[in-house]
């Protein structure tokens, strides 16, 4: 089985990939070549991709590709590792969110996102887990937080669930609850984007079929980004789908097409299992 | 390290070109023993029922490989072809089937003119080769020339039908038995072209439109 296959050898080069040539004011969020480190370590290379408003984009490629880094870097969530910098613009609705002046803490507002491992906040419950976000921005009100808590929870579809248990521990829930609650309280701020980390990486086929359906139903209100090492999830939930190998951009397009028909040979050869 | 898929992907391959051989010889067989006279329709059913039945097996097989592994990119097209190439290899088994039922419907055509159905029939028999072997070997440029060849078939075809309308009515059975064969020859000739079609497919993703 190959390991690794260097890019000089297929000579490939990053270059800008968007899919089906949409004009510019169709992506939310966008990058231009952007480029991210930690340390001396070069993990994205130039990559320029758009995201569709209201679409989910899912990001494929092997372990150290830099999947986590590029969406960590929508969010500004790259920038608080001790070392990190990134360099290339990130524009949300054609914005450049690390223009000067621009405040993190606002991004990660309109940028939201779910991780990995399901991360409720242990000592609080159900109900405080979806409404730290809006007390953290200075909601007092009950009714507000009250009606936006339900909201939040039902979009999360987990609303039935635990409707009579919001004075529970967030840990008590089992791990697929855990991950919508934290669905949910990524909602419950009312971001623009939500993006997720591998979201089902921890989960039962059960729960995670729960989360796909979610991301299904959230892309009608959100524009969705979800990373996944799981090929076959991100043929299920995704509109488009991108590989990154070693930091580059690969390849770019619908999902049906790059699953059925992949135009670059390594893209082929990481689909059929050939390397990973 | 072989995949676990590529077990089952081998295992469909081989089912196929057994399909192929199977295929090729009832065909072959079917239009030598009308232009011999002779009637062969018990094995040649036999062989169209044991086409059939592989066809039921290589789906079978393929739907298993898809829900077990869930293929992508060269493997799904791969698989797609398949199921369509040994439904192709089916119905070459069917009107073969066909064309050795015409001597138990007409009798004794040996009167008959049979210079068209020998050309078409020749013409059909190597585009099944020209096919199988493409498919076989992953062909583009040989599977490319099907479409001229079977343009030689249906021109066979039209001009016996053309021809048709002239003929008198002493000559009937002749006209409606070759009419019926060059027909069968014609869809055997389209099949093998759709054959050929899943090449570039499997190669490169590239769906040839059909006419």
């Amino acid at each position: 089985m190959t390991s690794q296959v260097q890019l000089e050898e297929l000579k490939l080069e990053s270059k800008p990939l968007t899919p089906a040539n949409q004009p510019l004011e169709k992506y939310k969020v966008r990058t231009e070549n952007l480029n991210a480190w930690f340390g001396n370590n070069h993990v994205l290379k130039d990559i320029s991709i758009g995201f569709l408003t209201n679409d989910v984009t899912a990001i494929i490629g092997p372990s150290g590709c830099g999947k986590s880094t590029l969406i960590r870097c929508l969010n500004r969530m790259h920038e608080l590792v001790p070392g990190a910098r990134t360099k290339g613009s990130v524009l949300l609705d054609d914005s450049d969110i690390y223009g000067r002046g621009v405040d993190p803490v606002s991004v990660r507002r309109r940028v939201g996102m779910v991780f990995q491992k399901p991360n409720p906040f242990p000592t609080m419950s159900v109900y405080d887990n979806v409404a730290a976000g809006l007390k953290l921005n200075g909601v007092r009100n009950h009714v507000v937080l009250d009606k936006a808590v339900q909201r939040s929870l039902e979009q999360a579809f987990l609303w039935d669930e635990v409707r009579t248990d919001l004075d529970k521990s967030g840990s008590s829930l089992s791990g697929g609850q855990q991950q919508r609650l934290c669905i949910a309280r990524a909602l419950a701020v009312e971001p623009e984007i939500i993006l997720m980390d591998e979201p089902c990486s921890a989960l039962d086929p059960i729960a995670t079929a729960k989360i796909e359906e979610l991301i299904a139903s959230l892309k009608e209100q959100y524009t969705v980004g979800i990373v996944t090492h799981n090929m076959q999830q991100a043929a299920r939930v995704s509109d488009f789908t991108a590989f990154l190998y070693l930091g580059q951009l690969i390849e770019y397009g619908e999902t049906t097409n790059l699953f059925e028909n992949p135009k670059e040979q390594l893209t082929e050869r990481y689909l059929t299992g050939k390397f990973g | 390290m072989p995949r676990l898929m590529d077990i089952g992907l081998e295992k469909l391959r081989n089912m196929v070109l057994d399909m192929a051989e199977l295929s090729q010889n009832t065909v072959s067989t079917a239009i030598d023993a009308y232009v011999q006279g002779r009637d062969l329709r018990e094995r040649i059913f036999g062989w169209s029922e044991e086409l059939r039945m592989l066809q039921d097996e290589v789906s079978e097989l393929a739907v298993e490989i898809i829900a077990r592994y869930q293929p992508v990119a060269s493997d799904l097209r791969f698989i797609k072809s398949c199921m369509e190439v040994s439904y192709g290899f089916s119905r070459f088994g069917r009107y073969a089937h066909d064309i050795s039922d015409v001597i138990g419907i007409f009798g004794d055509l040996s009167n008959c003119d049979r210079h068209a159905i020998q050309e078409a029939g020749a013409q059909a028999k190597d585009m099944i080769r020209v096919s199988i072997k493409a498919f076989t070997e992953r062909d583009v440029e040989l599977a490319s020339n099907l479409k001229k060849m079977d343009d030689v078939v249906d021109n066979i075809y039209l001009d016996f039908v053309k021809k048709s309308a002239h003929e008198t009515e002493a000559n009937l059975k002749c006209v409606v038995s070759g009419t019926l064969i060059l027909r069968y020859l014609e869809r055997i000739a389209d099949h093998a072209t759709y054959v050929g079609e899943t090449v570039p497919y499997i190669v490169s993703g590239e769906r040839a439109a059909r006419k």
